[in-house]
């Protein structure tokens, strides 16, 4: 099946890896300014899996209910981004990101606000760190703050007989003193795959030159 | 001044295990290395000193480790904040070294990098131990890993993702690594919402391996090194599938080896039941053999004398001594027939079986039944159609089926159903104390009455265990029957339980040969004798020989008496007895009656020989059954009885 065969090699995947961790890095370092405590963020592991699978893994990770900041991006390639956490993270992130002096009240009209500026942050830094190091350039929306399951968030229903591929990052998220996790998902389509992983070739040689 | 400085680094450096160090001058596209950098790699000392070349930095770096850190290099030149990363250095001297590159971006203002710096840290020989160790792993087949507290994976060596069929990575998810578990197994590693970490690591999981699909079971050993709020698990797992299955083996062994165990206990403990309660009736039967024996010779010499008081006496004078006379023989055949079922319990009364079909009997027997049950009982007779012959006595099966009717009569004193069934029965198996396999037609009388307690059925087949009030069973009902169907060869169940009625099974072997003899009806007429038949008369028991040669004396015979074996041989050898029968008892001291009659029959072969016996198990029952060749007259006898026997016998002819 064509669907199935854009894997990535393992240059691919070390120099992708390297590619978000350095989003990720300026995301975290971001996140400092904003929290004001330590923060570190790390990519340890990439996968390219279909959609239900991405549904599933996140799914038998996270029983409750999900929050997602959704990101639509165009350009060399199209897809959707999204950054991921339990609902029940989502209130500490946002106290995280807000500080301890909010009302429950305050902290629940702020959530939207601080959440949509914290996925901005996370995934404008990968995305753009991604187009910029592959030389090409990202059209981004804004950010949309979305409620719901698994299968919600990855539109299962509305995608019955075309499964698409999702890049499926894990990020390890350690905030001092806070319980919060998420995970970054990117949509994309096979040509969509194909083309990055065509830019990742074309980075891989730019860099190790005659080395590859 | 500025040498100095640069020396103290140096030895600072040195001593922490700096290989070198390097400073990446991203704004001027320059590098520049120390002296151990450049040694390292095998430049001239100047080289330390002076811009070299950005290229220089991936120059000795083996070529297999070069693309990747380019491509790191590539991330920190872009804005990556950190460098760490291993690779092998090839140095001037031709070894190959490995290096932990360790590096950090400094950014300027505007968070651009502007600088990249670094050192190089010799780590071959914690390479070579890692390599040892991994080769111990994989040849232990043991993984290792190394979990913090609240992140999402895990670092794995690969022979962990080996173990558990997954493509080797040195981070996994720990939702992967838990996917790869059964159904229903606790966590390898903590997920978030999962209870809290033990103080142990000790477990042991199934799994369904992810590559092959196939059936595991992984040991998890390791320490929980607490730190701060949260923890870091440290451990290894290792497949223990073989012992586990050596293990399962080994249970079900015990598993069956105890259920096996229990099961020859439990046949065992039936078969020595079975050998207790045959010993025990064997030994009654013994006892109650022995007492019916005496017994018989007294009764045989009460009834024979007031026999002959009564034909002798002049009667119509004197009625109330016949009255009287005729009570007491009446009691005395009460005490005849009690003691023939003492016998017949002993398994020593005399059978005469021929072949019969059960059918034919028990129709033949449905007047005297409905005779002896009340009306308030339905009896139901159902046979098989094509019922098989067997070979028993007929009048004791008779006998055995109208007492079963009758205690079943008797356990339904408000009415109720009565069945008597004949059906063809395949017995498989052998069961100990069971009936043996082969083909029998099994004769059941079923009752819907009152049922027994286990206890009482375990008692039932004792002589003289009734439950009928005193006076009203003589106990021996069903002893009676067992005894003749065991002389028989056959075999008795009896079901019961309280409330639920009562079941007695026979079981009577088929006879293969169905030639069917007609029961022939004998009638005793008291016949005469004539005076040129000589009997013999061998008895032991005095009274008894004097009744029996008093009777044959009255019925015309000529009659010559001995006591024992030797004498009636002495007798024989003489010339002037010239006997045409004899009659003789068949246990004596010293000579028994068969050898008697076999060297009686050595001196005349003409001789006629009648066996009297109270039982004839000893010598004259070959298989528990009367010879067929062998005449025997039962005591005890009357005198119609011995009369139409001797007569039978001397007109037979040869």
């Amino acid at each position: 099946m064509i669907r199935d065969s854009v894997t990535l090699g393992e240059l691919e995947r070390d120099a992708l890896t390297e590619i978000v961790n350095i989003g990720v890095g300026r995301a975290a370092s971001s996140l400092r300014k904003m929290i004001g405590d330590q923060v570190t963020l790390s990519v340890p592991a990439i996968d390219i899996v279909s959609q239900r699978r991405a549904a599933r893994l996140i799914s038998e990770r996270e029983a409750a209910e999900l929050v997602a900041v959704r990101q639509d991006f165009d350009g060399a390639f199209a897809g959707r981004a999204l950054l991921i956490f339990p609902e029940s993270n989502s209130l500490e992130l946002v106290r995280a990101v807000t500080g301890e002096s909010l009302s429950a009240e305050d902290l629940a009209e702020m959530e939207r606000e601080a959440l949509t500026e914290t996925g901005n942050v996370i995934l404008n830094s990968c995305l753009a760190t991604i187009a910029n190091m592959l030389k090409r350039s990202l059209a981004m929306t804004i950010p949309e703050v979305l409620h719901g399951n698994s299968a919600a968030l990855f539109e299962i229903e509305n995608a019955e007989d075309e499964d698409g591929l999702v890049l499926f990052l894990y990020i390890d998220f350690a905030v001092r003193k806070r319980d919060i996790r998420g995970y970054i998902a990117m949509i994309m389509d096979i040509p969509s795959l194909e083309k990055l992983k065509e830019l990742l070739d074309e980075f891989i040689a730019r860099v190790v030159g005659d080395d590859g | 001044m500025a040498e100095a400085g640069a020396e103290q680094v140096r030895s600072i450096l040195a001593a922490a295990g700096a290989s070198g160090s390097w400073d990446w001058d991203i704004a001027a596209d320059a590098l520049r290395i120390d002296t151990r950098f450049a040694e390292l790699y095998g430049l001239e000392p100047e080289s330390a000193v002076g811009d070299l070349p950005t290229a220089t930095f991936f120059a000795a770096i083996h070529p297999a480790d070069r693309p990747r850190i380019r491509i790191a290099v590539a991330g920190m030149l872009a804005g990556a904040e950190r460098f760490s990363k291993e690779f092998r250095v090839l140095a001037p001297d031709g070894s190959t070294l490995w290096m932990h590159g360790r590096g950090q971006a400094h950014l300027d203002e505007n968070d651009a990098p502007v600088r990249f710096t670094g050192l190089l840290i010799d780590v071959t020989e914690r390479k070579r131990t890692e390599e040892r160790l991994r080769i111990a792993q994989s040849a232990g087949g043991v993984g290792t890993f190394e979990y913090s507290d609240g992140f999402a994976t895990a670092t794995v060596s690969t022979e962990f993702c080996q173990l558990l069929g997954l493509h080797p990575a040195a981070v996994l998810p720990v939702r992967t690594i838990n996917s790869v578990l059964c159904d229903g197994e606790p966590l390898l590693l903590p997920q978030p919402g999962s209870d809290s970490i033990g103080d142990t690591l000790d477990a042991v999981f199934r799994i369904v391996r992810n590559d092959d699909g196939s059936h595991r079971w992984i040991a998890r050993r390791g320490e929980v090194v607490r730190e701060g709020s949260g923890y870091r698990l440290i451990g290894v797992i290792y497949d223990v599938t073989a012992a586990k299955e050596q293990e399962a083996k080994l249970r079900e062994l015990a598993d069956t080896l105890e259920m096996r165990v229990q099961q020859e206990v439990a046949e065992r403990r039936e078969a020595e039941e079975a050998l207790r309660q045959a010993q025990k009736m064997e030994a009654v039967g013994q006892l109650t053999g022995g007492i019916a024996h005496d017994f018989n010779n007294l009764l045989t010499v009460i009834i024979g004398n007031i026999d002959t008081v009564v034909r002798r006496m002049d009667m119509e004078h004197d009625p109330r001594m016949r009255r009287s006379l005729e009570n007491a023989l009446k009691g005395a055949e009460r005490a005849a027939s009690l003691t023939q079922r003492l016998l017949a319990f002993s398994r020593r009364q005399p059978l005469e079986p021929k072949t019969i079909d059960i059918a034919r009997v028990l129709t033949g027997m449905s007047d005297l039944l409905t005779r002896s049950i009340t009306e308030t009982i339905a009896i139901r007779i159902d046979t098989d159609a094509e019922l098989w012959k067997v070979e028993v006595d007929p009048h004791q099966l008779e006998n055995a089926i109208l007492n079963l009717a009758v205690n079943a009569r008797d356990a339904m004193p408000s009415g109720g159903g009565l069945t008597i069934e004949a059906r063809n029965v395949e017995v498989q198996d052998a069961r100990p104390g069971g009936c043996l396999p082969g083909a029998y037609v099994v004769v059941s009388v079923t009752d819907s009455g009152t049922g027994m307690s286990p206890e009482t059925v375990a008692k039932v087949f004792d002589p003289f265990f009734t439950t009928k009030e005193v006076g009203k069973g003589t106990g021996l009902g069903l002893s009676m029957v067992y005894g003749f169907v065991k002389q028989s060869g056959g075999h008795i169940t009896i079901d019961s339980a309280e409330g639920r009625g009562t079941a007695v099974r026979l079981y009577l072997a088929r006879k293969q040969q169905d030639v069917l003899l007609e029961i022939e009806e004998r009638r005793p007429s008291a016949r005469m004798g004539n005076a040129d038949e000589t009997i013999l008369v061998v008895e032991d028991d005095d009274d008894v020989r004097a009744y029996t040669v008093g009777i044959l004396r009255e019925l015309g015979y000529q009659v010559v008496e001995a006591q024992d074996g030797d004498g009636a041989l002495r007798l024989l050898g003489g010339h002037d007895v010239g006997a045409t029968l004899l009659l003789t008892d068949v246990v004596m001291p010293r000579m028994s009656g068969p050898e008697l009659a076999s060297r009686a029959k050595a001196l005349h072969p003409e001789l006629r020989v009648l066996f009297t016996s109270g039982y004839t198990r000893d010598a004259i029952m070959r298989d528990d059954r009367l010879d067929p060749d062998v005449d025997l007259l039962s005591k005890p006898f009357t005198y119609a009885t011995l009369a139409a026997k001797v007569r039978e016998l001397l007109d037979r002819g040869h």
